[in-house]
């Protein structure tokens, strides 16, 4: 789900994510159009549609690299190479917690101001990137994903929502 | 006039001397310019390549342009000091632009961005309808889920179809290397630049103060001292050979005026005559520059070079001076008894040098002019000023211990008739059977950059996909619009050469701005507003796009519809104008485009290719045009040697009265200089400009040696001071010129080898055919006053 200044209502995407070991993770995206991308050995493949994949790799955008670094990190458990990546707050309790993210790479601060992960117990449940420019991208987990949103959602909505509140 | 009064006067008569080369010095150093720029030292080019070449060496863009590269830092901080670099320059007038992968919205004048329609070739295959515009802003959509949302987010509303990424792309070098960070990274890790200077590629004086501010730019930036900056490119070589060869000539000059100064202590025991001695060649190196000040108010750097070179001769003046001076005698009177043939060799020279004159080349006519006039000078100062302000004291130098056992030696050589028949024979001979190539047409073997320097650019050049410096393909039309045309036409032919692995890329001046007929074309296929509306309406209906965003865009389009055309012209004042500008190059009947191959692998493919257009299209090799140009300069200077060696021929037997006397002067000069020649061929050195220039100056100081020597004398003392002046002269030219051939750069290399070569067979010759005729010839001539 993304909210962005040049759009009217928030852009709602379907489809997984896939933590697939150290560095490695897939992503499909199944609504409102078919994009797939995987991402392994420092390598991004994007396939959209019916087009020919494009390849390119990862030391090419180091901010994306910062980026996928740090969620797979995350999805991966692995809290010593998050701590290389990100200052990072936590609050909450266990059965609802939030981590505040911020990226300690100057050139990834430039993109993406903090990410905040909200979960309960082992399990992430939400994750929201705020741009530097105020635009958010956020990612509904498991059980959230398969929520009914309306077509206008407000990012308000959303946030309660990752704080454990009621669908709007 | 007494003795004492004379010597009362020697002191004011040096203090006018000195005050009048003060002054000389100062006008000279006020009123000449010292150029720097090879060309005005090359012959009026006679064919279009030779012109093309004249325009594009140094000026041409490949010459111009800098390849950097920065390492010794991590990633992050390369990227950082890239763009501070570029930043740095960007306003910098000495450089035209600096790239450094960064793309640069601004690159495209505000202005001129209605232009992107006309510039970019989207409409050639689509029209802003709603299907185009729908499949356009359905990627946009998607790119706003990416991470590639951060970059493109601020461009949409105004250009949702990112033409302006697709010129960015198109006018981005044509290989470009791997963008990381923002910013181009060779493959081993290292951020690329390239700097576009102003000042011509070799043009070391300019290039020096474009490279002198690149470095400090580099240097103020914070985090520098830690990272690494590299430089190639033709200008940074111009500047580099430049340095070596002043730094290498400075040290041999050095060394060679300290061996001087000693050898002239040991010949003459005397302090004052050391010093007063190097007066008249200071006098004639001052006045040749006095003179060239007035008559062209610049003068090449080379010439300069040449001319104390040439002017190495005028040292014999004042050594001739105080060998031949005898016990008792006034340094007035011997100088007067000198004067006769003294006057020769200077006149001879001087009507020599004249036929540089006729060449028709600037630098050489400077060269002539620079030579002539301190040649004169350092003659009358050493027959009219130099003996007034010597010293009365003085060792005669016939006493020189050794000397006469030494003179007796020599005389008793036997002088076979044969030898100098049988020595042009075998000299013919060989010069016929030499191994390697008799003349060398390369000027760049003669200050060659480094290997491993050249390697470093080929990497570079490699990375970075920068333009050969070898080949161009000139296209050839009516008019600016008309290379236009053609570069469009032959865009895909090239293209094709590409595929085949015939070169990497090649940038032709239509990727720049497109003729105007494709403008036209392009411009006709823009809805008007209504018509987009409605079809923007239709494209964004389900897209989630705030309602009015793309409102610049439609009025973008609107404004594109009515503009005028994009002339070369109105393009010229773009950023990116300068670069077009370089490309296109305007003549009497028509103009002509340069477009610039990179990894040029085959270069018969490509001329093959050219030969296919019929003459639109040729494939100019700057190598072989500057080859070519070389070859003419060398037959030009050949043919001034030649009608100097008549006028010289001419000069002596005038002076002389006497053809067998001439004879006996000119033959061992002409097969000195001819066996200099063999021994260089045989030893596979190719000929070049400098050893031709070398030969002139062996030449002209054989010519002393020979009339010394030829010179009737009336008794033996008078012999061996003929002999002590002629040792110090040629011990002298040895010392300066052997050194010289030591050097390890080509140019010092040629002129020093040749010049100590041509002393030594000059003296060797001059002793056995000039000397020996002496022996016969009547012992007083008029030419030599009986002693006062």
């Amino acid at each position: 789900m993304r909210f962005s200044g040049l759009l009217e209502r928030p852009l709602i995407l379907r489809g997984e994510l896939e933590y697939l070991g150290p560095g490695r993770l897939g992503k499909s995206v199944a609504a409102p159009y078919r994009e797939q991308t995987r991402i392994a050995d420092g390598q991004a493949t994007v396939q959209r549609g019916e087009r020919a994949p494009r390849t390119f790799a990862l030391s090419q955008a180091p901010e994306l690299e910062g980026f996928l670094r740090g969620f797979a990190a995350l999805l991966g458990g692995d809290a010593a190479a998050l701590e290389r990546d990100f200052t990072i707050a936590a609050s909450g309790v266990a059965a609802n917690w939030r981590l505040v993210l911020t990226p300690r790479d100057a050139r990834l601060a430039r993109r993406i101001s903090t990410i905040e992960v909200d979960g309960a117990g082992r399990e992430p449940r939400c994750f929201r990137t705020r741009d530097a420019d105020g635009d958010v991208g956020v990612l509904l987990v498991d059980a959230l994903a398969e929520t009914k949103l309306p077509v206008r959602v407000l990012p308000s909505q959303v946030e309660t929502l990752c704080r454990g509140g009621k669908a709007p | 006039m007494s003795r004492a009064a004379q010597r009362a006067r020697a002191p004011l008569i040096l203090a006018a001397w000195l005050l009048a080369l003060a002054a000389l010095a100062a006008f000279a150093l006020h009123g000449l310019r010292i150029g720097s720029d090879l060309r005005s030292f090359m012959p009026p080019p006679q064919t279009p390549d030779q012109k093309l070449l004249m325009e594009q060496i140094g000026e041409g863009p490949g010459a111009r342009l800098l390849l950097l590269a920065i390492d010794g830092a991590p990633e992050a901080q390369l990227a950082e000091l890239s763009r501070g670099l570029a930043a740095a320059l960007q306003d910098d007038a000495r450089f035209e632009r600096v790239l450094n992968g960064a793309f640069d919205p601004a690159a495209l004048d505000p202005a001129l961005l209605p232009y992107r329609w006309l510039l970019a070739p989207t409409l050639d295959a689509h029209t802003l309808d709603a299907t185009y515009l729908r499949e356009q802003l359905e990627q946009r959509v998607e790119d706003l889920a990416s991470p590639a949302a951060a970059l493109l987010k601020p461009l949409l509303p105004r250009d949702p179809t990112l033409e302006t990424l697709a010129l960015a792309e198109r006018w981005s070098p044509p290989k470009p290397p791997a963008v990381r960070d923002g910013v181009w990274f060779a493959s081993d890790g290292a951020a690329l630049l390239l700097a576009q200077t102003h000042a011509a590629g070799f043009d070391p004086a300019a290039q020096g103060e474009a490279i002198g501010a690149l470095e400090a730019a580099f240097a103020s930036l914070p985090g520098a001292d830690a990272a690494h900056l590299t430089i190639s490119g033709p200008g940074y070589f111009s500047v580099r050979v430049s340095t070596t060869t002043r730094a290498e000539a400075d040290r041999i000059g050095a060394l060679s005026t300290l061996g001087f100064v000693v050898l002239l202590l040991v010949a003459y025991r005397s302090v004052p005559a050391l010093l007063l001695g190097a007066l008249p060649v200071v006098s004639g190196g001052l006045a040749g520059i006095a003179a060239l000040a007035f008559a062209f108010g610049s003068a090449h750097g080379i010439t300069l070079a040449f001319g104390f070179t040439l002017l190495g001769v005028a040292q014999e003046y004042p050594i001739r001076l105080l060998s031949h001076r005898r016990a008792g005698e006034d340094a007035l009177a011997s100088a007067r008894a000198l004067w006769p043939l003294l006057a020769t060799a200077i006149v001879s020279a001087a009507i020599a040098y004249l036929a540089f004159f006729a060449s028709g080349v600037t630098g050489l006519q400077q060269l002539a002019v620079f030579t002539i006039a301190g040649l004169l000078v350092a003659g009358f100062s050493t027959r009219y000023l130099l003996p007034r302000v010597l010293p009365a004291r003085f060792r005669d130098a016939a006493d020189t211990p050794g000397l006469a056992a030494a003179a007796r030696w020599l005389d008793a050589l036997p002088r076979p008739r044969w030898l100098p028949w049988l020595l042009t024979v075998l000299a013919l001979a060989v010069l016929w059977r030499a191994p390697g190539p008799m003349w060398q047409n390369d000027l760049a073997a003669l200050t060659p950059v480094p290997q491993e320097l050249l390697l470093r650019d080929a990497m570079l050049r490699g990375e970075l996909g920068a333009p050969d410096v070898r080949y161009l393909l000139v296209l050839a039309a009516r008019d600016a619009d008309g290379v236009l045309t053609l570069s469009e036409a032959l865009e895909p032919r090239l293209q094709e050469l590409v595929h085949a692995g015939a070169l990497d890329a090649a940038e032709l001046p239509s990727r720049y701005l497109p003729s105007l007929a494709t403008q036209r074309a392009r411009q006709a296929k823009l809805p008007d507003r209504a018509t987009l509306e409605v079809a923007l309406a239709d494209a964004s209906a389900e897209l989630p796009f705030r309602a009015g965003l793309f409102a610049p865009f439609v009025d973008d389009v609107e404004a594109a519809r009515a503009l005028p055309l994009l002339t070369p012209e109105r393009f010229a004042t773009t950023p990116l104008g300068a670069r077009l500008a370089a490309m296109l190059v305007a003549r009497d009947d028509g103009a002509l485009g340069l477009a610039t191959l990179s990894g040029v692998h085959d270069a018969a493919a490509l001329a093959a290719f050219a030969d296919a257009t019929h003459g639109a299209a040729r494939l100019l090799d700057l190598k072989a045009a500057s080859e070519s140009l070389v070859v003419a300069y060398r037959e030009r200077i050949l043919h001034a040697l030649g009608l100097a060696l008549g006028l010289l021929a001419v000069t002596v037997i005038v002076a002389l009265r006497s053809l067998r006397r001439a004879w006996h002067v000119l033959a061992p000069m002409s097969l000195a200089t001819l066996l200099v020649l063999v021994v260089e061929r045989a030893c596979g050195i190719s000929l070049s400009l400098f050893h031709l220039v070398a030969l002139t100056l062996a030449a002209g100081l054989g010519l002393h040696y020979a009339l010394f020597f030829e010179r009737p004398v009336a008794d033996a003392a008078e012999g061996r001071r003929t002999l002590h002046a002629t040792l110090v002269c040629v011990a002298s030219a040895l010392l300066v010129f052997g050194l010289q051939a030591w050097s390890s750069l080509p140019v010092l290399r040629a002129i020093g080898l040749t010049v100590a070569l041509g002393v030594g067979f000059h003296f060797c010759l001059s002793i056995l055919m000039a000397r020996g005729s002496a022996a016969n010839a009547t012992p007083l001539s008029p030419n030599r006053k009986p002693p006062a």
